[in-house]
């Protein structure tokens, strides 16, 4: 019976005290979640911002960012790669390194003001821009082409940019004028917000296309997206680290067989032609 | 009391020796491994592709922001994500790695993901038994000719399976601590955790937000799941007064079980759902600032709801127990 006593003695004791504790876990989670009274500001400390540590190791590997809207995030690629992971492997080729993508931070639909507000606001996206060795960016596409201000506002949605660009002919001229000057006006914006955060790097901004050069009504809109192009040259070629690849001779000539079945976006092909451009403009 | 403590000890003891317990242990020392060992794999994989936490939170981030903007989505996981991605955000902001890698954190990690199924279900390995299994095998006549009143004997049955109850979720703890450490180290305790999140609709205001150490966070969490699982018991213990066969009042659990959780997975437009105890399980939810399953759902009402079946449970259990026959 004796081991029997101390059985029940060590089960009994520890239970009891389990159970007192666990019921003080959830007196102070009541506490806690119904009126959490400790409310001191939480100050992060940063003292692993700057101290990535790859250091040394850093020029051994080349680091890629990629920023931008549906372009950078691959749509219409039915491999999934998109131009940024094919430039990727390209790189690895030229340069006999190994590359490393470290963000793909592209979101569909992204317009340049709402990069620009990440690029000022989200820690995430200044660690990732300041950690890069080349920049890769498409944006500006969604802010020519919104045929109304303010409605892509809500989610910046795709397929808003498909449907206004699908009726660019309707899309006036003073309005394309308006949203060209706003849209050159946000991209200088990021250009700078770029070189503010890490000046070394070197960014590729790669230009826009007309996907509707095939459409009788709508082949106009190539001198559009080139006067954009062109504005946006003016800006970049401020900063002789970053370059600005052209892209829409692609899309003229090889139209279908480059755009994905979506009309709008490249296919796995077309993001091959511009990746190997995009490789071709680096040193 | 003086005649209750006996009681309390010899129904203890005897669960001890049916080895319901080790067999608990047992499930427990394969399971956690196997999660340790997935756990090891995932955060592997992520070296590999990521050498910094915030890249890493930050990719997850846009993605979840990409996948927002997709038309094939429904609206119910769009507010999930929605929300997942402003506290993200709010991590990210304070420089705070919501899942760093270490045995505390992998402890918190699992209980969270076994509130709801796992927990009950080992609960049930003790409880279910408790009266039908003297029952089938005829050792209740022999407890009920002691000159002992019968709330008394269900009262002692019902201590020592919270006394159990007890033991289970500090030996998951403890194991999984252990288990996890092996691996990640045993470090984290002290590491800030964000609570205190409101949920309105898709919007989190944070606002209240404040942080807690690890160890706060994980002793407040092992208590809501402690109510959580004492509700289990409870029901458990009522099933098996009513039932006869143990087996039977497995079943019977399990399947309340699955089905609420299933529930919670999939209906938020049934909204008296609410109103079903395995729905509202998940009390570590509330506390991470995780949206409730179904709209309206808060921690007091959850509370109640629990309160009250666990409360019922009990009545039912007494009565029955005190009025009912004893014939095989």
């Amino acid at each position: 019976m004796r081991r029997g006593t101390l059985l029940w003695r060590t089960i009994g004791f520890i239970s009891l005290v389990s159970t007192l504790l666990f019921l003080c876990g959830f007196g102070i989670a009541l506490k806690d979640i119904i009126a959490p009274s400790d409310r001191t500001p939480f100050y992060a400390d940063n003292e692993a911002e700057s101290g990535s540590g790859s250091g040394a190791g850093a020029s051994q590997v080349i680091r890629v960012t990629a920023l931008g809207d549906s372009l950078t995030k691959g749509t219409g690629d039915s491999k999934g790669e998109g131009y940024v992971k094919q430039s990727v492997k390209l790189m690895e080729d030229k340069y006999d390194k190994p590359v490393k993508l470290m963000n793909n931070l592209a979101i569909n639909g992204l317009r340049a003001d709402q990069l620009n507000d990440k690029l000022t606001n989200d820690k995430g996206f200044r660690l990732a821009v300041s950690e890069a060795d080349i920049i890769l960016m498409t944006i500006g596409g969604n802010d020519l082409f919104q045929y109304a201000q303010g409605q892509g506002e809500e989610e910046g949605d795709d397929e808003d940019v498909q449907r206004s660009a699908g009726r660019s002919g309707e899309l006036s001229l003073e309005e394309l004028q308006e949203n060209m000057t706003e849209g050159v006006k946000r991209l200088e914006h990021t250009i700078d917000l770029l070189n503010e955060i890490n000046p070394k790097a070197r960014v590729v901004y790669v230009g826009l296309y007309n996907p509707f050069y095939d459409v009788e009504d709508l082949r106009d809109g190539s001198i559009q997206v080139q006067e954009w192009n062109r504005q946006v040259y003016a800006v970049i070629h401020r900063y002789p680290n970053m370059r600005l690849v052209p892209t829409f001779d692609l899309f003229e000539a090889n139209i279908s067989r480059y755009l994905s079945s979506d009309h709008f976006h490249p296919n796995h092909e077309g993001y091959s032609a511009i990746a190997e451009r995009i490789v071709q403009s680096l040193d | 009391m003086n005649s209750i403590m006996p009681l309390i000890r010899n129904e203890t003891v005897k669960v001890w020796k049916k080895k319901r317990f080790l067999v608990v242990i047992a499930v427990l020392l394969v399971l956690i491994p196997v999660f340790t060992y997935a756990q090891m794999k995932i955060s592997l994989s992520n070296r590999e592709s990521f050498t910094d936490w915030r890249l890493q939170l930050q990719q997850k981030i846009t993605d979840y922001q990409n996948q927002l903007s997709s038309e094939r989505i429904p609206e119910e996981w769009k507010r999930y994500r929605r929300i997942a991605v402003q506290q993200m955000q709010y991590y990210l902001d304070h420089n705070v790695n919501p899942d760093s890698p270490n045995a505390v954190t992998f402890t918190r990690g699992f209980m969270d993901a076994s509130v709801s199924m796992f927990i009950p279900l080992l609960v049930l390995a003790i409880a279910s038994d408790l009266v039908s299994g003297e029952r089938s095998t005829g050792t209740m006549k022999m407890l009920l000719t002691r000159p002992v009143r019968r709330w008394k004997i269900l009262l002692s049955k019902f201590i020592a399976l919270t006394l159990y109850v007890s033991l289970l979720l500090l030996t998951t703890v403890v194991l999984s601590y252990l288990i996890a450490g092996l691996v990640f180290g045993y470090g984290g305790w002290s590491l800030p955790v964000f609570t205190g999140f409101v949920v309105h609709g898709s919007e989190v205001d944070s606002s209240a937000v404040h942080p807690v150490p690890q160890w706060m966070y994980l002793l407040m969490m092992t208590g809501l799941v402690w109510i959580s699982a004492m509700t289990i018991a409870c029901l458990a213990l009522m099933v098996s007064v009513l039932v006869r066969s143990t087996a039977a009042s497995i079943v019977t659990m399990m399947a309340a079980i699955i089905a609420g959780s299933i529930l919670s997975a999939m209906a938020s437009s049934w909204e008296s759902a609410k109103y079903i105890f395995s729905v509202n399980l998940e009390l570590t939810n509330y506390l991470a600032g995780s949206p409730p399953p179904i709209d309206g759902m808060n921690l007091l009402f959850s509370l109640a709801v629990l309160g009250f079946w666990a409360v019922s449970a009990l009545i039912v259990s007494f009565t029955v127990f005190t009025k009912q026959d004893m014939l095989n």
